[in-house]
């Protein structure tokens, strides 16, 4: 604890840690390897807070850094522990991991609050989340995360979720399925091959082409209605907007429906949005900012 | 409030008095999570809801009429909102900001979240979106300065509320390029 500060080419490899913790707890190691990315050494109970303290303590190791501790849902084996603690000196992180006594009835592990004050917290927080006892802890009630009188433990596997019982899941998709003995089911999903999101997309792209029609198209069908002599003029983009401000009216005084008002209101935001493109486009003015929005 | 909440006002009374209200409305803002960062938005230079009457970060609750839920809410935070809320003094008024003040968003299913501002405090407007845009907020506060304008005081202080107001149920947004 008394090291400089930085000594990064003093740090040791992960083979010669575990030697380390073997050469002292001999069977309190049960193995060491790496694991998602980081070097976890998986220890029994009885020497789990002295494995710890070893850690912190040895000159070789400085594992100075308390990191994170939580809990895993092992299923029928139980629960396991999980802490990470870091040396600020020789740059190492090691992951401590510990399947805790009692089974899933009532687990539980030793404190290492004596060895690092920082783990009380996330001791409260497992035991609120999976309800893992940590003898020698100053003190795990009242519940951190959750409310006081909260029932059960949210991240246990075999903990169910109130809403989900209440009313089933509205996605299209199930976002996680499950088989008969309660795995997870790992499914590559191709896009279209379920009623997923991407349908949805497509959908919604054939409503909004349908609802925004191509601005010459409307006029067409209007000045087929009309006079034939207005019907050369659907090519003309100016003689175009004349036609189709006259469309629109007499279909409101037709006492038109919702559908119609809207299609009519779309119809002149279209002509607004291209009257303004024009003007612009006559003036020849640099664009600024947020104009092009509108 | 004296003799405002036993007998109605005349008219005119009530015209400038409720005026004076709408455009003074005292924001405390409780934000839980991302949408109190539009909140702030809103509150900011671009879109600038003081140009609207509303004065944001109230001293405390004692000193605020609108209380604007901005976040997610979870079963352990819900006291504190309801006890705050108790705090405000007579009228006041809750804007529910964002889709998880309003339903519990899409943490619908979560062991700790609630469902709903609405299920700790009554909600005058809610304001959906995940979260709403500054401007949706904007349209939530001229929403609510509006029934300020028309309610009647009396009433108001009886505890008689009007269904709230929930933006763009009647008239779905508009499809556009």
């Amino acid at each position: 604890m008394t090291e400089v500060l930085a000594r990064r080419d003093e740090a040791l490899s992960a083979d010669e840690i575990a030697a380390l913790l073997r050469d002292r707890f001999a069977e309190g190691i049960v193995d060491a390897a790496v694991e998602f990315e980081t070097f976890t050494v998986t220890v029994t109970t009885p020497v789990w807070a002295d494995v710890a303290r070893m850690c912190r303590d040895e000159s070789a190791l400085a594992f100075d850094m308390f990191d994170c501790l939580f809990g895993v849902d092992a299923r029928e084996e139980g629960f396991d522990v999980v802490a990470v603690i870091y040396s600020t000196s020789t740059g190492n992180r090691l992951a401590l991991r510990a399947r805790c006594d009692g089974g899933r009835d009532a687990p539980s592990c030793p404190s290492i609050t004596d060895v690092y004050r920082g783990a009380d917290w996330m001791e409260r927080e497992t035991w609120d989340m999976f309800g893992i006892d940590f003898p020698g802890h100053p003190g795990l009630e009242p519940r951190l995360l959750t409310v006081e009188n909260f029932e059960g433990f949210p991240l246990r596997k075999d903990f169910h979720l109130t809403a989900r019982v209440a009313k089933p899941w509205p996605g299209v998709k199930e976002p996680v399925e499950l088989d008969e003995d309660g795995n997870v089911i790992e499914r590559v999903t191709g896009i279209g091959d379920a009623p997923g999101p991407y349908d949805l997309d497509k959908a919604l792209a054939e409503q909004a082409k349908a609802v925004n029609a191509p601005v010459g198209a409307v006029t067409e069908d209007a000045s087929a209605d009309d006079d034939a002599s207005e019907a050369d003029d659907a090519s003309d983009d100016a003689e175009g907007t004349e036609t189709d401000d006259a469309t629109v009216e007499p279909a409101d005084s037709d006492g038109p429906s919702a559908q119609e008002k809207a299609e009519a209101r779309r119809r002149e935001q279209a002509e607004a949005r291209r009257r303004k493109a024009e003007e612009r486009a006559a003036s020849e003015e640099p664009d600024g900012d947020g104009e092009g929005d509108a | 409030m004296g003799v405002m909440d036993q007998v109605e006002l005349p008219k005119p009374i009530k015209y400038v008095f409720n005026w004076g209200r709408k455009y003074s409305l005292w924001c405390f803002n409780f934000g839980l999570a991302c949408c109190a960062i539009e909140f702030i938005a809103a509150s900011t230079s671009r879109h600038d809801f003081i140009r609207h009457g509303v004065i944001p970060f109230a001293h405390g609750p004692r000193q605020a009429d609108l209380l604007v839920v901005s976040g997610t809410l979870t079963d352990k935070m819900a006291p504190a909102v309801k006890r705050l809320y108790e705090e405000m003094p007579e009228p006041k008024y809750v804007i529910s900001f964002g889709s998880c003040s309003n339903c519990g968003g899409p943490y619908w299913d979560s062991y700790s979240v609630t469902k709903g501002v609405d299920q700790v405090i009554p909600v005058d407007v809610y304001v959906p979106g995940c979260p709403p845009r500054p401007e949706a907020l904007l349209d939530g506060i001229i929403a609510l300065q509006d029934r300020i304008q028309h309610e009647s005081l009396k009433e108001r202080m009886a505890g008689r509320r009007l269904d709230p107001i929930t933006l763009g149920a009647d008239a779905p947004l508009a499809l556009e390029g």
